[in-house]
């Protein structure tokens, strides 16, 4: 762990910029058509009931990142093991958004340009923002979520200006019944991007007032829901459900749209820029808690020493997880939503929650002097 | 907290990694006393300075006791001490009842504040700083009165940083000047200064100023801290002591603050700031600075806040400019071709079709010409200076594009930027743009606007990661404060600017009192009746 | 070592503007900035691609670069392939530059190809991220594609231009074309309820005259580039052209009418007064009566009366509602023609499929599978209000004056 200290209003905007990251690129919720808002905000709702196991177990150990307090609660060497899965899921969906955003590049703007120029430049400048500490990337989260508000309005102007939105494209709401929604609900909203706030597990302890971490988080996931949202539902009233579907990147045919004026005419490249802001945020979290959390697990002093092989895996990694998007993207929806998302986000927390919640009723009295000394800690 | 806490933590390095004694420290290593033989206190003082020419003594007697004046010719007030010389130490009247050097302290008060000096030490640092030493025989003091008098520039309109309304004044290379002028702006028995000398040779003068209760003594006691620990023969100018004491060495950023304008420095104090003043510089360094502050002019108290708020946001416009200019051309027109307008895309093409060189190559050439312009520009005399940008306007703007070597295109957006550089208040800021810029364009080559948004990304986080005497750079926009934008992006009228920035002052923060905002009586009668009132 | 790996990547970086020289990088004089594209069947392969470049020096005008305006400002380049990537791969034998297709602005397709179907060439365009998604389709009537792309305009120094600021001007005054961007295009052809139009454009007077600049000198071009219709598809190929009031009808129900002009008869005599709007909104609902689709089209219009050619008193407000009843009328029964035209053709150009599968998901699913058939035979009624807003700046006519 750093020594580091951010203000609830800083962890507000970095949840935020982390939830809203790739989920705004890619066509979240598309399975359910003109739905997707629906499953988008079903997400929300079950990401921020996830959360409160999260939560409930922060309460337990407000101190410690998740990495630490799986060894408490599991045992020394289960908890190890525990941990470094952990570290190994958050660098491996690290080197996820890492190729989304690169591929992303390569397919609409740099054609010709290789994926490890790209991608390798994003880690480097990740690397220099991880070097500077946690409470630098608070800070530029600060700087950015004004930027990206101010982007996101002036592209809302602009498509309501060009005439574009059809919100006759919506409807027939849930035309076939709630289950694709439900499924869309299941595999991807749930789990993708709202379930990824087990990341915040690593740094809720970063957090100078502990009382803060409910509003701060869930304000921060509700904010981050309710654009996702709008986004879907402008997306699909300008494109229609079936542009919505075809598209790898339903955003970037909105904006695309976008013709004001005859001058204002393509402004893809200003979807670029969101991008890179939003790209930043999600792999330079994830990256984050999986170097503190190795750091944690091997009882480093000093997380810096591994900030940049960290770096290099993960940029390695992205290159090499899969042959061409295709392949990415069916991993992305088929293996990692089931076999990695839902036991990391949601299993492994519900039985360390149950595990955590036995060890601390046994240990009742021990637990309660623990809190006042913690208190008196934080307090002092 | 976090932010003491790094900064005890340097503060610690710095310790270790210094423990040099200083030369300015009040007690010094060889305490030599005063001879009573006046002989040969004159022949040390002459031994010790090797004979210099500008150093005059003129000798007197008092009853039997011989004595001596040295003073620094040119330092002191040669006039001032001829005229008492003359009128009143040769006609001294001493009837011989009196004790000497008694009779010699009271002629001497007449001249003006004395001291006695009883070491060597004393005696040098006194004369050389343009004090006159009073020396007899027999007595093993001198006196050591204030004659300080040299040639001093007078107090003139600032040169570097204009402006349209306010005051006129400037600093002039006279520290006791300068820190008149700040006093008169500001007559608080709470407004303190504390010396110092700095340089272990040339032994400058250096004033700290700050308004105790407003500025945090935490700062204070940072500035002192790091002020002593300079050790270096010699502080020329206020950028010596800049670079020595800033807490980030390799930016392009400034993390200090200087100013040439008495009102200017004093609305800092105001704020909580920490002025150093440096004898022979009219300009004065305050810290902490923060980014915004590098945008604020002195005109924007002065006008109105509408004004002054669409000027501030038109400074940052053209900082942009200034800094991602012919990177963002670049970017367009090698990489974005679709960004642009057909039509000017057609008509840049056309403008670039007999160009030889690659938009960067082209746009290279026109910068680093210009900045040649500039610099020659600083360096070369008036009357010269004149004939070089008429000269540069040719060659960079008509004869270039005649030739073919540049597009008009590129001329425009050079001159674009060049003139939005020129729009940030502050220089050292300015250039910091100008330095950027080169590494923005090479990014812009390279990747287009990926890479000129990689860039920004990375200058965020640089200025993110800076500190200024423990305060985060960007202050009040990251981490963010609602209560401390009132001088940001946005000036706020006067009478809202309630208190003071938080990060920078401790303690005494109200600044206005309520209700500031102007409520005239509400004028009910009409136009008509306007004359009888 | 951080510090070190840090310049490592600063000694790296400084070389990459030097490397990276053959990747994404152009040069706006490498570009061939293609404005129009042209697609005819092919002889030997199966299309023929004509591309429009333009030639910036000739088009801009000032001293920069190129010698000012004195050319033809385009330049048309043809070559053939099986499909549209390969033709555009085999032109580059004969241009120097890289083909670019960003500031494309038109597509056209020939009536021999429009008939086989465009499902083959769509998708290239859709696809390539470099084409505009706002670029037009419009059918070559009566010409080849690449005549229509080589053809030159007197008024407009990019003939490009001409057409895609015709359709729009004769959309905003006439009402007889639309818009039709290469995304709606797609999206009526994979939508079951609805199908796709595009607008038509033929070269009237002398073909043979188009693409010389000898044409340019005369005051009244011989080969003269204009619109001309609206073209029908179904399933993806050509079915037939709507012409005339007909095709403003369409315009009409698409509720794209920003201007025209409606003439009506008055006493007898004919045409005598002629309406424009000013304002109109159409409104299309769906009703489902006895397990059948009805479409209600509503129009409310508003408009002011541009010409009084006969004695009539327009500052009766009587008179004034009884041309509302006509105009209205007049418009209903264009309305009416329109309808059984397409029909006629079976082909679901307005949407009404949508908007039945919006209203009754259910009923869709079952009616979907021969929408078109039942498209023949769908129940439209029409209704128009017409309201006069003002008559100008004179009151009655001077046919008045005249008169007595």
């Amino acid at each position: 762990m750093e020594n580091a200290k951010i203000k609830a209003s800083q962890m507000f905007v970095l949840v935020v910029l982390f939830e809203m990251g790739s989920s705004i690129l890619v066509g979240l919720g598309g399975s359910a058509r003109q739905d997707a808002w629906i499953s988008i905000l079903l997400g929300l709702a079950g990401g921020i009931l996830v959360f409160f196991i999260y939560y409930r177990l922060f309460k337990y150990y407000p101190e410690l990142p998740l990495t630490s307090y799986l060894q408490k609660i599991t045992g020394k060497w289960i908890g190890r093991i525990l941990a470094l899965f952990y570290v190994v899921y958050f660098m491996y969906v690290a080197t996820r958004v890492l190729r989304d955003f690169g591929e992303l590049l390569t397919t609409t703007i740099y054609t010709a340009t290789p994926l490890v120029v790209i991608n390798s430049l994003m880690i480097l400048t990740i690397i220099y923002g991880i070097h500077k500490g946690f409470e630098v990337i608070a800070r530029i989260g600060e700087l950015y979520f004004a930027i990206i508000y101010f982007m996101a309005i002036s592209g809302m102007i602009l498509v309501t200006g060009s005439g574009l939105i059809h919100f006759e494209n919506i409807r027939p709401m849930l035309e076939n019944g709630m289950k694709p929604v439900l499924r869309t609900f299941l595999k991807e909203t749930l789990v993708f991007p709202f379930g990824e706030m087990i990341v915040f597990t690593m740094l809720l302890p970063y957090l100078n007032n502990p009382k803060k971490v409910k509003i701060a988080c869930i304000g921060g996931m509700g904010l981050a829901g309710i654009n996702i949202a709008i986004t879907a539902i402008v997306n699909v009233a300008v494109l229609g459900p079936d542009l919505f579907v075809r598209s790898n990147f339903p955003l970037l045919t909105t904006i695309g749209k976008i013709q004001l004026a005859n001058f204002i005419e393509r402004l893809d490249v200003f979807f670029m820029l969101y991008l890179v802001i939003g790209g930043f945020f999600k792999i330079t979290i994830f990256y984050y808690a999986a170097v503190i959390g190795a750091a944690d697990l091997f009882k480093l002093k000093s997380h810096q020493k591994l900030n940049f092989p960290i770096g290099f895996v993960i940029l390695l990694a992205s290159l090499m997880i899969a042959s061409n998007f295709a392949e990415h993207i069916e991993e992305g929806l088929n293996v990692v939503t089931i076999y990695l998302s839902w036991p990391f986000q949601i299993i492994i927390p519900l039985f360390l929650l149950v595990i955590a919640f036995f060890r601390n009723r046994k240990k009742q009295p021990k637990q309660q002097s623990n809190q006042q000394h913690n208190q008196q800690s934080s307090q002092s | 907290m976090s932010i003491w806490s790094t900064m005890l933590k340097n503060k610690q390095k710095k310790r270790k990694n210094d423990n040099v004694r200083q030369h300015n420290d009040p007690q010094k290593p060889e305490e030599q006393p005063i001879q009573r033989n006046y002989e040969d206190n004159v022949s040390r003082i002459k031994g010790e300075l090797g004979n210099s020419t500008d150093l005059l003594f003129r000798e007197y007697q008092i009853g039997d006791h011989k004595g001596t004046i040295v003073y620094v010719d040119g330092l002191a007030n040669g006039q001032l001490i001829n005229d008492f010389f003359n009128e009143t130490l040769l006609n001294s009247g001493f009837n011989g009842n009196q004790d000497p050097f008694q009779f010699l302290i009271e002629k001497a008060a007449g001249l003006g504040n004395f001291q006695f000096a009883t070491e060597w030490n004393q005696v040098f640092d006194s004369f050389l700083s343009g004090n006159t030493l009073f020396f007899l025989d027999g007595y093993n003091q001198a006196i050591n009165v204030e004659t300080k008098g040299w040639d001093k520039r007078s107090i003139s309109e600032p040169s570097t940083q204009l402006s349209i309304g306010g005051p006129k004044d400037s600093f002039t290379e006279t520290i006791r000047t300068n820190t008149a002028l700040i006093r008169r702006r500001i007559k608080s028995p709470n407004l303190w200064l504390e010396s110092m000398k700095l340089g272990t040779v040339a032994q400058t003068d250096i004033a700290i100023m700050y308004i105790k209760g407003i500025a945090n003594e935490k700062i204070i006691g940072e500035v002192k801290e790091r002020l002593n620990q300079i050790n270096i023969d010699a502080v020329m100018a206020e950028g010596y002591i800049e670079q020595l004491f800033e807490d980030q060495t390799w930016t392009p950023f400034p993390t200090t603050h200087h100013s040439e304008r008495p009102d200017v420095i004093a609305s800092h104090l105001l704020e909580g700031r920490i002025a150093i003043l440096v004898d022979g510089t009219p300009f004065v360094i305050t810290v902490p600075a923060i980014f915004a502050q590098f945008f604020q002019a002195p005109d924007d108290y002065y006008a109105r806040f509408d004004i002054s708020t669409s000027l501030r946001i038109l400074r940052i416009l053209a900082f942009l400019i200034a800094l991602m200019g012919p990177a963002l051309y670049i970017a367009a027109t090698t990489f974005h071709q679709e960004m642009i307008p057909t039509t000017l895309a057609i008509a840049i093409a056309s403008q670039r079709e007999n160009v030889p060189f690659p938009a960067f190559i082209e746009a290279l050439i026109m910068e680093v010409t210009f900045e040649i312009l500039r610099e020659a520009g600083l360096r070369l005399p008036r009357a010269v200076g004149q004939a070089v940008s008429i000269v540069g306007a040719l060659v960079i703007g008509q004869a270039a594009v005649q030739a073919g070597i540049v597009s008009p295109i590129m001329v425009i957006v050079v001159s674009i930027t060049a003139i939005a550089n020129f729009s940030t208040p502050t220089f050292m800021m300015a250039i910091a743009a100008r330095l950027i810029r080169f590494a923005m364009m090479a990014l812009a080559t390279f990747l287009g606007l990926y890479g000129i948004v990689l860039g920004l990304m990375f200058m965020s986080i640089h200025l993110c990661a800076l500190r200024s005497f423990g305060i985060p750079y960007m202050m009040p926009i990251a981490p963010f404060n609602a209560q401390n934008q009132q001088d940001i992006f946005i000036r706020y009228p006067i009478w809202a600017m309630k208190y003071r920035p938080k990060f920078i002052s401790k303690g005494n923060l109200v600044r206005a009192g309520d209700n500031q905002k102007p409520m005239p009586p509400k004028q009910e009668d009409s136009q008509d009746s306007k004359g009888e009132s | 070592m951080m510090r070190k790996t840090m310049m490592i990547f600063l000694l790296i970086g400084l070389f990459m503007p030097i490397l990276s020289a053959c990747w994404n990088q152009k040069e706006l004089t490498d570009l061939a900035f293609v404005m129009a594209m042209g697609i005819d069947k092919g002889e030997n392969r199966r299309f023929q691609v004509s591309f429009q470049i333009v030639i910036p020096g000739n088009v801009a005008s000032g001293q920069g670069g190129g010698g000012g305006g004195h050319g033809l400002p385009i330049a048309v380049y043809t070559s053939s392939g099986d499909t549209i990537t390969e033709a555009a791969r085999r032109a580059t034998q004969k241009i120097s530059r890289r083909l670019y297709y960003a500031h494309t602005n038109l597509i056209a397709v020939s009536e021999e190809v429009a008939k086989d179907g465009l499902l083959d060439i769509l998708d290239a365009l859709d696809r390539d991220p470099e084409f505009r998604t706002t670029t037009e389709i419009v059918v070559a009537r009566k010409t080849s594609a690449e005549k229509l792309v080589s053809a030159l305009a007197n008024l407009d120094k990019l003939p490009v231009n001409k057409v895609t600021k015709e359709i729009e001007s004769t959309e905003a005054l006439l009402g007889e074309n639309m818009r039709v961007n290469i995304d709606e295009f797609i999206n009526g052809l994979i939508s079951h309820g609805r199908e796709p139009i595009t607008n038509g454009y033929k070269i009237s007077g002398n073909q043979n005259m188009s693409g010389k600049s000898d044409d340019l000198k005369n005051t009244r071009s011989e080969a003269v580039l204009s619109s001309s219709g609206l073209a029908i598809f179904r399933n993806g190929k050509l079915e037939g052209w709507i012409d005339r009031e007909k095709a403003r009808g369409v315009v009409w129900i698409m509720d794209k009418v920003k201007s025209t002009s409606i003439n009506i008869d008055w006493n007898g005599k004919k045409n005598a007064i002629t309406m424009a709007p000013i304002r109109s909104k159409t409104k299309v609902a769906v009703n489902i009566k006895q397990g059948k689709p009805v479409v209600n089209v509503a129009i409310e219009f508003e408009g002011w009366i541009s010409e009084a050619n006969t004695t009539v008193d327009l500052t009766d407000p009587k008179v004034i509602e009884k041309i509302d009843k006509s105009v209205a009328n007049e418009i209903e029964k264009q309305i009416q023609s329109t309808i059984t035209e397409v029909q006629k053709k079976k082909s679901d150009i307005f949407g009404f499929g949508e908007r039945i599968h919006r209203k009754n998901p259910k009923l869709w699913k079952k009616i979907k599978g021969n929408w078109n058939e039942r498209f023949a035979e769908l129940e439209v009624n029409v209704k128009v209000d017409s309201f006069t807003r003002r008559e100008g700046i004179r009151t009655k006519p001077f046919w008045y004056d005249i008169n007595q």
